[in-house]
């Protein structure tokens, strides 16, 4: 009578123990025509005829990466290099790579931008949820709508995490809910990160980041060297975004 | 008084309570179970503040359905538990009088199993919870075009919708439909359902509200009723905007006939998220000809540029073929400056785009007419072999009037996840007429008065081209596995009249004079079938093999009539020009199969490749179309071409490219007709049948550096370019009239090698910007003059600078110079050899001033310097120009403006190629003031700075 019991309990426990860890596949769109009405040095008439002439050609997709486990997770690329859309091309992907230790409450993250590498290494800090109550279906996954602000770039964000993965990961920079983010939404569709694979298994030692040369600097200095950077873009009349991850 | 006391104790007796336990922490306990008690394993329990709903904490229930959250802060909060299926518990927590609170067992209840199941898990709708109720908001429930809302609800999960048209919804009677919240047409809920369209609403929300009478009176009746909300599409974007212009003015110069200035230009945009639909009109006697980019795109819409519609497949999905043509283009004509002499213009179009991720269609009709008058005076400097020079003088008035109409089509069909078809259409139809009256004077070693001609020309003519393309594309399910096949037909037929009427004077030789008066008619006929084949196939991962056909057949057609007016018969027949006539018939086939290996991998692109490719030339002419013993043309040329490309992605924004490539061109139809043109009887152009199609090998190298966290830039490259078959006008002067007869032929050995860099940076961040940069070149070209070769050498040097000021939102000055020096060796005549030099100095400068006024001045400086011609001279263009933006919403704008303010256009222009120098001055508009006025409806907007990217 107890080896039942005992036997139910540990396959429960051993699926939860896999739900905590695998890998999640996000399709990253952005939509540059939105991206560009949000710039405050162009006219009405300039954002709408960006809008009307790439109607048909504005969304960039990319696929993004988030292994997980209870211990940490890390968000990259997919791929090492960029592909066309009909595959006959590809380029390279700048580094960016954001890992989360949950247990010692740290962040590494390596990240090319502005002309250079940066790594950026500094104790966790959650970001502010507010949880909402709207509930859809992400690839198969009943989630919860939670939202936040990036008060560097101004956007809004959306997150929609999945409580069957009870792991306080989430794709870009973003952590700290009761389970897995599995959408992403900045600023009202501009950018949307969407699970599009989950896949459950161990990764212990692949949560570990590559061997990377840079310039390490903390949180807060990288914060005021994007805000410098988007400051001085939008007052040379140039678009910060081509330079910085959206 | 008993009830004073009881109080009074009972405030006592809290406030011991409070004192004595008020610990600064609290624990919170409980349990979640559904409806029927069972406990709820896994459940996510939150701690919210209930100001904002702010994340403060979270856990997770047990096995048993408990869970707790230690030491809490004393505070309000909101718990909030969710559980797959269940409807989301939401309570407000007090904080309790002890340091625990045990909030027992908490009900969650389900969310109905259907509504989950279909909005949730298949419709993938988000569903809004608010209390007990459920919102659910279907926007993709589909239904066919043209349905009524009533047929989007009868979709609805645990929605019913009877015969009549009433809804019962969760198996209650909806008594009401609100539209945006608001009711909808009086209180008939079919009102809405019946007459509203489905495609016009984004949301439908079920929810239970209280009643109408409740809502008037404010007293809560306890009676619930159930309401449906439809929330109209709020990306269903509709709208229209457009803009108008219209200036009016006078010339303002001494001494010359001012005329009156005018411009108009208007435009409007009608459009939804499927369709737009735009108008666009102007004209102008201010040689503005036509649209500039952002009038095209405005014009075009998501139809301006699309870059998969290029159906001549080959290296690097690059065209294969470039045909010299000198017919106009059947696009519509964008052009950006001003063009020369005094035109008038005027174009008018209309543009539809449909747009859905399935299918898309555009076509549009553009309509537009020039009519330019042009006086010039030319003097051009010829070196010959033996000491020889020619001078030519020239003066010349010509007026052409052109018209053209043209209309495209283009629509692309999704046949499934992986094919696309394509298919383009683009037409023009075009008149023209013109009037020329010239007078030119040839002079032996500068000096000596030879011959002289006049001429009073009249042409006319009118053609038709038009281009069709089908295209399909094919992915595959492998990555990287592509089919493409296109198949196009190109038709061009021209009529041309010329009414030739010349006297020509020879001072040397006889001392005779020659006077011709011809009617010339010429009629041609062009059609090009293509086809072009392109396979892509990957392998071993960072491999990728590509393999291309191309087809082509061109069929000429000519057919050229001249008479000779000088023995016109009493009834008006003319007597034929034989030596001038010609039939021409002329098939060009071509064929070309290539292949390439591309290796892809971390930013790395190298293609190695090459074609192989075959023209045939087959064709025969004669004097008339009726003679059987016709001149044969049958040549063929074969040859093999290399491709190499390597793009390099260096880390940190820093790109290496390079490029090895022949490109191949084929003959123009007019160089390729024997046709023999005199309508200058001075200088006879003839077309030679025998022409191969040139090849220039391109040989590319580049470096290009940004960063855009310091704002610098740099690139360079250094490029050379080698010509085999290349089209040259080989000269054949008369020694005795020196009449020049040129003729096209193929020669090899010509090449041009140059570098060019720019090099960027901000002197001070987002105040100013400094820029260098250089272009340097050295070309031989090669001309066969009289039988001699001839090679010129041209070496060119030139700098440039720019400055770019931004110093405070009120006033910006952008700056730029470029020096250049151009030295040109003739080796038919070395003591010619010449030294020519261009600067170019510009300035914008932009000031706001107080109230809306803005002022905006530009210069244009140019030096042109020719020692050996003694020439010197100075270009300075100053355009200026105040402006008000007006109204609340800034929708209109006044501008006064000074065009050529100095009225120093001249329309000069200095140059020197092959074995001659020019100098030209054309009548051009010059200084003019007019006032503008806009209305935009999307607002003016005033340019201060100019646009990064």
């Amino acid at each position: 009578m107890l080896k039942p019991i005992l036997l139910l309990l540990l396959t429960t426990s051993l699926a939860f123990a896999q739900k905590t860890e695998g890998i999640v596949t996000y399709e990253r769109k952005s939509h540059w025509t939105k991206i560009i009405a949000r710039l405050p040095f162009l006219s009405r008439e300039e954002k709408d005829r960006a809008a009307m002439t790439w109607k048909n050609d504005d969304e960039d997709k990319v696929k993004m990466k988030l292994l997980f486990s209870e211990k940490g997770s890390l968000f990259t690329y997919e791929s090492e290099q960029a592909q066309s859309d009909d595959g006959r091309w590809s380029w390279r992907q700048d580094d960016y790579f954001i890992s989360r230790n949950f247990e010692k409450e740290t962040m590494t993250d390596i990240i090319e931008t502005l002309g250079k590498t940066y790594i950026i290494e500094d104790s966790l800090r959650t970001p502010v949820w507010k949880v909402m109550n709207q509930i859809k279906d992400v690839n198969g996954y009943v989630c919860m709508k939670a939202e936040t602000t990036d008060p560097i770039r101004g956007q809004k964000i959306a997150a929609w995490f999945s409580q069957d993965i009870p792991v306080p990961a989430g794709p870009e920079r973003y952590f700290g809910l009761p389970g897995l983010i599995m959408e992403l939404d900045i600023n009202e569709g501009d950018v949307i990160l969407e699970a599009v694979k989950v896949e459950f298994k161990p990764v212990g030692k692949e949560l570990a980041l590559p061997k990377a040369k840079g310039k390490k600097i903390k949180e807060t200095e990288y914060e005021s060297l994007l805000t410098k950077h988007i400051n001085d873009s939008i007052k040379a009349n140039r678009n910060p975004y081509w330079a910085i991850r959206y | 008084m008993k009830y004073f006391i009881l109080t009074g104790l009972l405030c006592l007796l809290m406030t011991g309570v409070f004192a004595q336990s008020a610990p600064a922490r609290f624990n919170l306990l409980g349990k979640a179970v559904d409806t029927s008690a069972v406990a709820l394993n896994g459940a996510t329990v939150m701690l919210l503040t209930p100001k904002d709903s702010a994340l403060v904490n979270f856990t997770r229930t047990s096995e048993t359905g408990a869970f707790q959250f230690k030491n809490l802060k004393r505070g309000t909060y909101l718990l909030k538990i969710s559980y797959v299926g269940s409807i989301p518990f939401n309570r407000t927590i007090a904080p309790p009088d002890g340091n625990e609170l045990d909030l027992g067992e908490l009900k969650l209840k389900p969310i109905t199993k259907e509504l989950f199941e279909v909005v949730v898990k298949t419709a993938r709708a988000p569903l809004t919870i608010k209390g007990d109720t459920i919102e659910y908001n279907a926007a993709t429930f589909k239904v066919p075009p043209g349905s009524t809302v009533e047929e989007l609800l009868r979709k609805l999960p645990g929605v019913q919708v009877d015969q009549e048209g009433n809804i019962r919804a969760q198996g209650q009677e909806v008594k009401r439909v609100t539209v945006d919240g608001k009711s909808f047409f009086g209180s008939d809920p079919k009102m809405a359902t019946k007459n509203l369209p489905a495609d016009a609403i984004s949301k439908v929300q079920v929810f239970t509200d209280k009643s109408e009478q409740a809502k008037i009176t404010g007293v809560d009746d306890g009676k619930k009723e159930k309401t449906v909300n439809l929330e109209l599409k709020d990306n269903f974007k509709k709208g229209g905007f457009g803009k108008l212009v219209a200036g009016g003015g006078s010339d303002l110069v001494p001494d010359r006939d001012n005329r009156a200035r005018g411009e108009i230009k208007g435009n409007y945009n009608k459009f939804d998220t499927k369709q737009q639909f735009s108008v666009i009109g102007l004209a102008n006697n201010t040689n503005q000809t036509g649209l500039s980019w952002n009038d095209y795109q405005d014009f075009r819409g998501s139809n301006s540029f699309n870059w998969n519609d290029e159906a001549d497949f080959g290296f690097n999905g690059g065209r294969f073929i470039m045909f010299g043509d000198d017919q106009e283009s059947l696009s519509i004509p964008v052009t950006g400056g001003r063009g020369r002499g005094f035109s008038d213009n005027q174009a008018g179009g209309a543009n539809y785009n449909y747009d859905t991720k399935k299918t898309k269609l555009s076509s549009n009709y553009y309509y537009s007419r020039t009519r330019l008058s042009l006086d010039a005076l030319r003097s051009r400097e010829n070196f010959l072999p033996g000491d020889l020079s020619i001078l030519t003088a020239d003066t010349s008035g010509q007026i052409n009037a052109n018209s053209n109409h043209r209309g495209s089509i283009r629509f692309e069909k999704s046949l499934d996840s992986m094919s696309t078809l394509i298919f383009l259409n683009n037409s023009r139809f075009g008149t023209n007429s013109g009037l020329l009256q010239a007078e030119q004077s040839l002079f032996r070693n500068g000096e000596t008065l030879t011959t002289r001609n006049v001429r009073n020309n009249t042409s006319s003519g009118q053609s038709l081209g038009m281009a069709n393309t089908l295209l399909f594309r094919r992915k595959f399910k492998t990555k990287g596995r592509n089919f493409a096949a296109s198949a196009s037909i190109l038709t061009n037929t021209s009529e041309s009249q010329l009414d030739l009427n010349t006297s020509t004077q020879f001072f040397e030789s006889s001392r005779a004079t020659l006077a011709q008066r011809q009617d010339q008619r010429t009629n041609s006929v062009s059609n090009e079938y293509k086809a072009s084949l392109l396979f892509t196939e990957p392998f071993k991962k960072k491999f990728f093999w590509e393999s291309f056909y191309n087809f082509s057949l061109r069929r000429d057609v000519a057919d050229r009539d001249v008479y000779d007016r000088m023995r016109e018969g009493s009834t008006g027949q003319m007597p034929r020009l034989d030596s001038l006539s010609l039939y021409y018939e002329n098939n060009y086939l071509y064929n070309r199969l290539g292949t390439s290996v591309r290796y892809s991998h971390k930013g790395i692109n190298l293609t190695v490749g090459a074609a192989a490719q075959r023209f045939d030339l087959d064709g025969e002419y004669a004097n008339d179309q009726s003679l059987f013993l016709r001149s044969k043309i049958n040549r063929t040329f074969m040859n093999i071409i290399p491709s190499v490309g390597l793009n390099y992605d260096l880390k940190n924004n820093r790109y290496l490219n390079f490029n090895y490539s022949v490109n191949t061109q084929m003959p123009s139809a007019r160089d390729l007709q024997p046709i023999v043109d005199n309508s200058n009887p001075l200088f006879i152009r003839q077309g030679n049948p025998n022409l191969l199609p040139s090849q220039a090998h391109n040989l590319w190298g580049g470096f290009s550096y940004f960063n855009p966290g310091s704002f610098t830039n740099f690139w360079g490259n250094i490029n050379y370019n080698y010509f085999t078959n290349q089209v040259v006008y080989n000269q054949v002067i008369d020694p005795t009239t020196l009449v020049t007869t040129t003729r096209p032929e193929n020669i090899s050995g010509g090449f041009n090698v140059g570098a060019y860099t720019n090099f960027s940076f901000p002197l001070k961040k987002t105040k100013s910007n400094l820029g260098f940069g250089t272009n340097t070149s050295y070309g031989e070209n090669l001309l066969y003059i009289n039988q001699v070769l001839n090679t010129s050498k041209n070496q060119n040097y030139t700098f440039r600078a720019r400055l770019d000021l931004t110093p405070v939102d009120w006033f910006t000055l952008y700056a730029n110079g470029e020096w250049g020096i151009q030295k040109v060796n003739f080796s038919v005549d070395t003591r010619q050899n010449q030294t020519i030099y261009n600067y170019t100095y510009g300035g914008e400068m932009n000031i706001r001033l107080l109230g809306d006024f803005y002022i905006n001045s530009n210069l244009n400086y140019r030096v042109f310097i020719n020692e050996r011609f003694g020439f010197n001279q100075h270009v300075p263009i100053l355009n200026a120009s105040v402006y008000k933006i007006l109204g609340k919403e800034k929708r209109w704008e006044i501008r006064g403006t000074l065009y050529d303010a100095l009225n120093r256009n001249l329309g000069v222009n200095l140059s020197a190629f092959q074995n001659f120098v020019t100098n030209e001055r054309v009548q051009t508009i010059s200084r003019y003031g007019m006032l503008t006025l806009t209305y935009n409806m999307r607002g003016v907007k005033a340019q201060m700075k100019r646009q990064g990217f």
